[in-house]
C-alpha cells in the first residue's frame, strides 16, 4: 500500500480514539499523535520501518484502551461516523442485495433501509441462494439526510409494509437496529401509533425474525426488535433512554440546559445498556463480538464472524421451529458448533405451514418469560398457590361453560323461544272477550287523561340528581379556580366545592377539563362496591440498583399509598363484570416498569381467561421508568404481546387517555388497542413537548399533542367527555370488540 | 335582630334602590356595587346618599360571583341580597354563599329549595304528587321515539276530547330553558321528523337528548300567586293574585294587575274566585312540601275554560312584588314592603303574623315605563332621556333608578341590561276607579329625549293607555 494510505488510515484511528475518548487517556493519546507525525515528517526511507513500529503502537494501544472502555465511551463509538452502518453489513455480509424500500435520499425515509438480501451456501456440490428481506436503519456514515438513523413513523409503517411482504412470501427477516429511538414527529402517523403498530404486527408475524442491537434507543429500536433472535454488538447500547435524555430528567433540567458531561457519564453506567449487561438481563441470546474499539468498515474479518452469527441464528430457528425429528436434532447440534463454517453446511430456510403459529407463540411466550424477577412480589405462599388453583379452576370450568353449555345454549333458546310463543298466543286468545269488558267499563279517554295529567314512573329518577359516588378532596377547598381557556373564551372563575364536585371537573363554560384524581375514573365509572382489587402485593423494585431510585420509590409509596404505578382490578359496570387497569399519574409519573408490566400481563390474562372486557385507563403515563433501564423497555413487546393473545382470543380491549400520555406505553400496548379513546382535554403522543425539543430542537406549538389532534390522525377513535364517561363505556361494553366476552 | 347585620346588594337599577330603601327601613348597613356602565344610575346615587364609605363598590360585572363575594368580604357584609335576575336563581350561588369558609346569609330560599323548584322536570313531579294540576303531557324526559310518538298521538286525541279546535303539541328539550329547544305540531304525521330534530338539537346543545311532550295552550291568562314564608318553612302565607297577561310580542310583561280577576265587575265564563282560590291552595300546599323560606312566586296559566296548571315557580322577588304590596294590609295597615319582609325573615326574624292578619282592599295596576317602538316589534329604543315628571298623588308609586335628568343633565341608557326605566304603581277602590287613576297617570307622565341620529325618544305609553281598557277581561 502506499505510504500516504496508510498515514491515513492511521489518522483516521487516532480521529477516531480522540472522540470516543472525549478528552479522556490524553497522555495515550498524545504519545500516538507524537509519533505519527514523527513519521509524517520522517524520510523514505526509514518510513517503512518506522510505520511497522508505528501500527504495532496502535495495536497496543487499542489493546489498551479496550480494557478501560467506559458504557459512556460505547455509547460514542456507537454513534461515530466511522462505526459500520447498515450499508456496510448488506455489502460484506450478503452475497449480493436489491434495495426496495428506496434509495438514498429517494426513500419516505433514508432513516429506514429495505433490501431483498441473498446468502450463497455451497453444501456438496451444490449451491442454494437464500433469500431474505433485510430490515433495518441507516445512519450512514455522517450523512445528514439519514437523520442520525431516527425512523420517522411513515419510515416504520414502510418496514412493516415488507415484513408482510416477507411473510407472504416465506422469507425470513433480518432486521438491523441501529437507531438512538424513533423520531417524534407526530404526523399521519404519528409516531406513537406506528411503533405500536409495528410491534402488535410483529408479535403475530409467522416468518423467523432475526434482529441485531448496534444502537438501540427504546421505542425506536422495538419497532423492529420484536424477533425470535436477538443478536447484538458486543460495542453496542440497548437503552431505554440516552444517557443525555436520563442526565436530563435525573438533573432536572429545564427546556435548553445542557447536562454535564460527568452527570451523563454516570447516567451512561447506571442505565446498564451495555451488551454484557443485556446477555446477563436476559433480553438479548447472544453477543458478537467486535474488533478492538468497535467495528469500523474496514474490519472485514467481523463481518466474515457477523455472516456466520446471522446464518447461524436463522438456522436455529428453522431447526428448532420445524418440529422435531432426528436429523434436525443433530444438524442443531453441528450449527451450534463454533467451528463449523455454516458456509459449506445447509438448513432449508422454510418453515412447514402447519409449524408456523408454533413459531409464533414461542417468541410470544420467549418474551413473556422475561424480566420476571425484576419486581418484587410481597404476596405470601399461600396466596400465590391459591392464585394458581385459580387459575387452574377457571380454566376447567371455561370448558365445562364456554366448550360445552354455550354450544348447546342456541339450540335451547330456539326451543324455549318456540314454546313462549305458543303459549302468548294461547293467552291472548282466552283472556280477550275479559278484556274487551273491562275496557268498556272504563273510558278511553279517561285512561288518556290519567296517563297526561297524573305522576308517572321514573325508574332513574335518582340517576338524574346526579350525585358522584366519588369526590375529589379538592372539593373541599373554598377557593376560585380560573379556567386555561380564560383568555379566549371568556370562562368566569370557578369555585372549586361546584368544579371538582358536580362538574365533574369539567368547565361549565368551555369545556374544559381540569385535571382530576384517578379515584375519580376508578369508583364513578363502576357499580358501588364492586371493585376487587389483585395483585396488590406486587411492588416496584429498582432492579437496576439505580442510585436514589429507592428512596423515591419510597416516598412515592408514602405520598400515593400505592405499591406502583398500576392499579388492576375487577369490577361491574351496570352488571357487566370487566377487569380495569389504571397507570396512576401520581406514582412516578405513572411511568411502567417490570412491576407494572407484570401486573398488566397479569390482569389482560385475567381477562382472557375470564373473558372479561378489559379496559386500560392511563389516568397519566410519563413513559417507561427509565431508572430500571431494559427492564422498563422491555414491557413495551411483553405486554403487547400479552393484549394481542387477549385480541385474538375474541375480547374486548378498551383505552382511556386521560391527562398526558407519552413514551413507551403509548408506543406499545396502549396504541395497539382497536378501541382508544380520550378524555376531553387530555395530550397525548410519543414524546412531549420539552423531548422533543431536547431531542430534534423543534419548537412544538402548544396543542401539538392534544386529543383532537390525535383524533384526527387516526390514533384514537373518540374523545369523551368525563361527566358521560360511564354511559359511554356501557355503550363501548355492549356495542365493541370480540365474539369471546362471557355476556355475548 | 341580635346582630348587626349587613347587606349586599348584588343588583342594579330599580331593585337595588328598593332594597337600599328597604334596608334604611329595617335599619341595616348596606353594600351596593355597580359597574362603569351604571355610573350614573340612580341606585349609585342614593347609595352615596345613604350609606357611608364603605357602601359603595365598583365591579367589573354583576355576573362575576368571585368579584361580588371578595366585595362582601372587605366591605364585611354579612348578607347578600340577589334582586331579581343575575345570580337570583342560581342554587349553586345561593349554595357557595352558605357554604363557603366565611359564610353569609342568602336572601331567598335556601339552596335545596332553589335547586328543587328550580327543576321544571321535579317541580312538575312534585306537583303532580300533590295533585297540583299541571300541563297535560309527559313529567319525565322520554328518550324512545316510539314512547315519545305514543304521547303526542294521546295529547292530540285527549285535546280533540276536550272540544279543543286546533290541537297543538309542544316539544322541548327537558334539559332546556329560556325558549331554546321547543316548537310546536299541530300534525301527527310531522312529529317524527321534529321529535328527531330537537332531540338533535339538545344532543348538542346541553348533551342531554331527553325530550318533553307536553299540550301547548294558546288562549290563557297568565296569573301569579305571591307567596312569603319565614325560615321555619312552615307557615307560609300569600299575598294575593296577580294577572300578567299583557305582555309583549317577546312575552315579556308590561302590566300587572293585583288581584288575578275582578269577578264583581267582569263577567266570566268560569267561577273566577274559585280559580283563584284553588291556585292559591295549592300554591300553598306545594310551598308546604317543600319547605319553602322566603318569597316566591307561582306562575299559573288559566285556560278559557277556567282550568289553572301550575307553570313554574320562581324562587325570587320578583319585579311586580309592588303591585301585590299596593293592595294587601297586614292587621288592616298599608304600607306593606314585601322586599323588606323578605330581608327581615331572611334574616332570620318570624313571619309575626298569619294569614288572617293580610286583608286586601281595592285594584293595583303596574306599569312597566319603557323607551321602546311598540308598534315594531318592541324594539329597544336606545339614546339619552331629557325629560321625565309624572303628576304625583297619594294613589300613586314610582319606582325608578332615573336620576334627577334635565336638557342638560341628560341620563343615557345603558345597553347591557334589561330595559325597564321605571315602574308606576296606581291603586283604585274598584277596576273602574283604578283604570281612571291609571290613564290619569299615564296622561300625565312625559318622558322625552334624543339619540345620536337627533330622532326623538320612543316610549310604551302608547300601548300602556290602549291596554289599560281592556285589563282584567280574558
Amino acid at each position: 500500500m502506499e505510504l500516504s494510505k496508510e498515514i491515513q488510515q492511521l489518522t483516521d484511528r487516532l480521529t477516531y480514539i480522540k472522540d470516543i475518548f472525549a478528552g479522556k487517556h490524553q497522555e495515550d493519546i498524545n504519545l500516538l499523535e507524537t509519533r505519527l507525525n514523527e513519521l509524517k515528517e520522517c524520510d523514505a526511507q526509514n518510513a517503512d520501518e518506522m510505520m511497522k513500529t508505528l501500527e504495532e503502537l496502535f495495536n497496543f494501544m487499542e489493546k489498551k484502551l479496550e480494557a478501560k472502555l467506559t458504557p459512556m465511551d460505547k455509547v460514542r463509538i456507537v454513534r461515530h461516523p466511522q462505526r459500520i452502518c447498515l450499508k456496510d453489513i448488506l455489502e460484506n455480509v450478503y452475497d449480493n442485495y436489491t434495495e426496495i424500500g428506496g434509495q438514498d435520499e429517494h426513500t419516505n425515509d433514508p432513516a429506514v433501509l429495505i433490501a431483498r438480501a441473498y446468502i450463497t451456501r455451497h453444501y456438496g456440490k451444490k449451491t442454494y441462494h437464500q433469500s431474505v428481506m433485510v430490515i433495518g436503519h441507516e445512519k450512514g456514515h455522517g450523512e445528514e439526510f439519514r437523520n442520525g438513523g431516527s425512523a420517522k413513523p411513515w419510515g416504520n409503517a414502510k418496514a412493516l409494509h415488507y415484513m408482510q411482504v416477507a411473510e407472504t412470501e416465506g422469507i425470513p427477516i433480518h432486521s438491523y437496529i441501529f437507531t438512538p429511538g424513533g423520531d417524534p414527529v407526530e404526523e399521519y402517523p404519528g409516531a406513537a401509533q406506528q411503533i405500536a403498530k409495528n410491534i402488535y404486527e410483529m408479535a403475530g408475524l409467522s416468518v423467523p425474525i432475526v434482529a441485531l442491537i448496534s444502537e438501540g434507543g427504546s421505542g425506536g429500536a422495538e419497532a423492529f426488535g420484536l424477533a425470535d433472535k436477538r443478536l447484538m454488538l458486543s460495542h453496542g447500547y440497548y437503552s431505554v433512554i440516552s444517557p443525555e435524555g436520563a442526565a436530563a430528567i435525573e438533573g432536572r433540567l429545564k427546556r435548553g440546559e445542557r447536562a454535564s458531561a460527568e452527570l451523563v457519564e454516570r447516567c451512561a453506567k447506571n442505565l446498564h445498556l451495555t451488551a454484557q449487561d443485556n446477555l446477563s438481563f436476559g433480553y438479548i441470546d447472544k453477543i458478537v463480538q467486535e474488533p478492538l474499539l468497535g467495528a469500523r468498515p474496514h474490519h472485514y474479518d467481523f463481518f466474515r464472524t457477523l455472516r456466520q452469527e446471522i446464518i447461524r441464528a436463522t438456522d436455529e430457528i428453522m431447526l428448532t421451529s420445524n418440529g422435531f425429528s432426528i436429523f434436525n436434532f443433530s444438524k442443531l447440534h453441528r450449527i451450534q458448533n463454533p467451528d463449523t463454517n455454516l458456509d459449506e453446511t445447509f438448513v432449508r430456510w422454510h418453515i412447514k405451514r402447519s409449524l408456523r403459529s408454533d413459531l409464533i407463540e414461542e417468541r410470544q411466550h420467549k418474551f413473556i418469560r422475561m424480566s420476571r424477577k425484576s419486581y418484587i412480589n410481597r404476596q405470601s405462599i399461600l396466596g400465590a398457590l391459591a392464585d394458581t388453583w385459580a387459575e387452574q379452576w377457571r380454566e376447567v370450568y371455561n370448558r365445562l361453560v364456554y366448550d360445552i353449555y354455550h354450544r348447546q345454549r342456541k339450540n335451547y333458546q330456539r326451543l324455549r323461544e318456540e314454546i313462549e310463543a305458543e303459549w302468548l298466543s294461547f293467552k291472548r286468545k282466552t283472556s280477550k272477550p275479559f278484556k274487551n269488558a273491562y275496557n268498556k267499563v272504563r273510558r278511553i279517554d279517561q285512561v288518556a287523561e290519567e296517563e297526561l295529567t297524573t305522576l308517572s314512573k321514573w325508574e332513574d329518577e335518582d340517576s338524574r340528581k346526579k350525585a358522584w359516588t366519588w369526590v375529589s378532596p379538592r372539593a373541599k377547598e373554598d377557593r376560585a379556580v380560573t379556567c386555561t381557556n380564560t383568555a379566549t373564551y371568556g370562562c368566569v372563575d370557578l369555585w372549586a366545592p361546584d368544579l371538582y364536585n358536580e362538574f365533574a371537573g369539567v368547565c361549565t363554560n368551555c369545556g374544559h377539563h381540569f385535571k382530576m384524581e384517578y379515584q375519580w375514573f376508578m369508583y364513578n365509572c363502576f357499580d358501588k362496591n364492586s371493585i376487587y382489587e389483585f395483585n396488590n402485593e406486587w411492588e416496584a423494585g429498582n432492579p437496576l440498583n439505580f442510585p436514589t431510585l429507592d428512596e423515591r420509590l419510597k416516598e412515592a409509596r408514602e405520598k400515593t399509598k400505592l405499591k406502583s404505578a398500576c392499579i388492576t382490578y375487577e369490577a361491574r359496570l351496570d352488571g357487566i363484570r370487566c377487569v380495569v387497569a389504571i397507570l396512576a399519574a401520581p406514582f412516578r409519573g405513572g411511568s411502567v416498569g417490570a412491576a407494572e408490566g407484570a401486573k398488566l400481563i397479569s390482569a389482560i390474562d385475567r381477562a382472557r381467561r375470564k373473558r372479561y372486557p378489559l379496559i386500560i385507563y392511563s389516568h397519566g403515563t410519563a413513559g417507561i421508568r427509565i431508572q430500571e433501564g431494559t427492564h422498563g423497555v422491555i414491557q413495551m413487546p411483553r405486554v403487547t404481546i400479552a393484549v394481542r393473545r387477549y385480541l385474538r382470543a375474541g375480547g374486548l380491549y378498551l383505552v382511556i387517555y386521560d391527562t398526558n400520555s407519552f413514551g413507551g406505553p403509548v408506543a406499545s400496548f396502549l396504541g395497539c388497542a382497536h378501541y382508544q379513546f380520550a378524555m376531553r382535554s387530555s395530550n397525548l403522543g410519543f414524546a412531549g413537548p420539552a423531548v422533543i425539543k431536547n431531542t430534534t430542537g423543534i419548537d412544538v406549538p402548544p396543542d401539538h399533542h392534544n386529543c383532537y389532534k390525535a383524533l384526527s390522525r387516526g390514533h384514537i377513535q373518540g374523545v369523551w367527555d368525563r361527566r358521560d364517561m360511564r354511559t359511554n363505556l356501557k355503550q363501548a361494553l355492549l356495542t365493541m370488540g370480540g365474539r369471546n366476552l362471557y355476556y355475548r | 335582630m341580635e346582630k348587626q347585620h349587613k347587606v349586599l346588594i348584588a343588583n342594579r337599577g330599580e331593585i337595588a334602590v328598593r332594597i337600599i330603601q328597604a334596608c334604611c327601613k329595617l335599619g341595616l348597613k348596606f353594600v351596593a356595587v355597580y359597574t362603569q356602565e351604571d355610573i350614573h344610575s340612580g341606585h349609585v346615587k342614593l347609595a352615596k346618599e345613604l350609606g357611608d364609605e364603605n357602601s359603595l363598590y365598583r365591579i367589573s360585572s354583576y355576573h362575576d360571583a368571585n368579584e361580588i363575594l371578595s366585595v362582601a368580604d372587605i366591605a364585611e357584609a354579612t348578607a347578600i341580597h340577589p334582586g331579581y335576575g343575575f345570580f337570583a336563581e342560581d342554587f349553586r350561588f345561593a349554595r357557595r354563599v352558605t357554604e363557603r369558609t366565611r359564610p353569609l346569609v342568602f336572601l331567598g330560599p335556601s339552596w335545596r329549595v332553589i335547586r328543587e323548584l328550580g327543576d321544571k322536570i321535579n317541580t312538575k313531579r312534585i306537583a303532580r304528587s300533590l295533585n297540583v294540576p299541571t300541563v297535560p303531557g309527559s313529567d319525565k324526559p322520554i328518550y324512545d321515539e316510539s314512547e315519545a310518538e305514543k304521547i303526542a298521538r294521546t295529547l292530540f286525541d285527549f285535546q280533540i276530547q276536550q272540544g279543543v279546535k286546533k290541537p297543538l303539541v309542544l316539544v322541548k328539550a327537558s334539559a332546556g330553558g329560556g325558549g331554546m329547544g321547543i316548537e310546536e305540531i299541530h300534525d301527527i304525521d310531522l312529529f317524527r321528523s321534529i321529535y328527531r330534530r330537537i332531540r338533535n338539537y339538545a344532543m348538542r346543545q346541553f348533551k342531554d337528548d331527553g325530550v318533553l311532550i307536553e299540550q301547548r295552550i294558546t288562549n290563557f291568562n297568565h296569573l301569579e300567586v305571591q307567596i312569603i314564608a319565614d325560615r321555619s318553612g312552615k307557615n307560609p302565607v300569600h299575598f294575593g293574585t296577580r294577572n300578567c297577561s299583557i305582555q309583549s310580542t317577546g312575552l315579556q310583561k308590561r302590566i300587572e294587575i293585583a288581584p288575578g280577576f275582578a269577578p264583581e265587575t267582569i263577567r266570566y265564563t268560569f267561577d273566577a274566585n274559585k280559580v283563584m282560590e284553588d291556585i292559591i291552595e295549592h300554591s300553598l300546599t306545594l310551598a308546604r312540601k317543600v319547605n319553602y323560606d322566603s318569597v316566591g312566586t307561582w306562575e299559573w296559566i288559566v285556560t278559557k275554560e277556567g282550568n289553572p296548571f301550575l307553570m313554574e315557580v320562581n324562587t325570587r322577588i320578583q319585579v311586580e312584588n309592588g303591585v301585590s304590596a299596593a293592595i294587601s294590609r297586614i292587621k288592616g295597615k298599608t304600607g306593606v314592603d314585601l322586599i323588606a319582609e323578605q330581608i327581615r325573615t331572611g334574616l332570620g326574624e318570624p313571619l309575626g303574623y298569619t294569614q288572617k292578619d293580610i286583608t286586601f282592599d281595592g285594584i293595583g295596576i303596574e306599569y312597566r315605563i319603557i323607551a321602546e317602538d311598540t308598534e315594531h316589534n318592541f324594539t329597544p329604543w336606545v339614546g339619552d332621556i331629557e325629560t321625565f315628571s309624572y303628576k304625583k298623588a297619594p294613589w300613586l308609586s314610582m319606582h325608578t333608578h332615573l336620576p334627577k335628568v334635565s336638557k342638560e343633565n341628560p341620563y343615557t341608557i345603558p345597553t347591557e341590561f334589561d330595559p325597564n326605566l321605571a315602574l308606576g304603581i296606581v291603586w283604585g277602590t274598584n277596576l273602574e276607579n283604578a283604570k281612571q287613576r291609571g290613564k290619569e297617570f299615564l296622561n300625565s307622565l312625559v318622558i322625552a329625549g334624543s339619540n345620536s341620529q337627533g330622532e326623538s325618544l320612543k316610549s310604551n305609553i302608547p300601548f300602556l293607555l290602549a291596554n289599560t281598557e281592556r285589563i282584567l277581561k280574558f
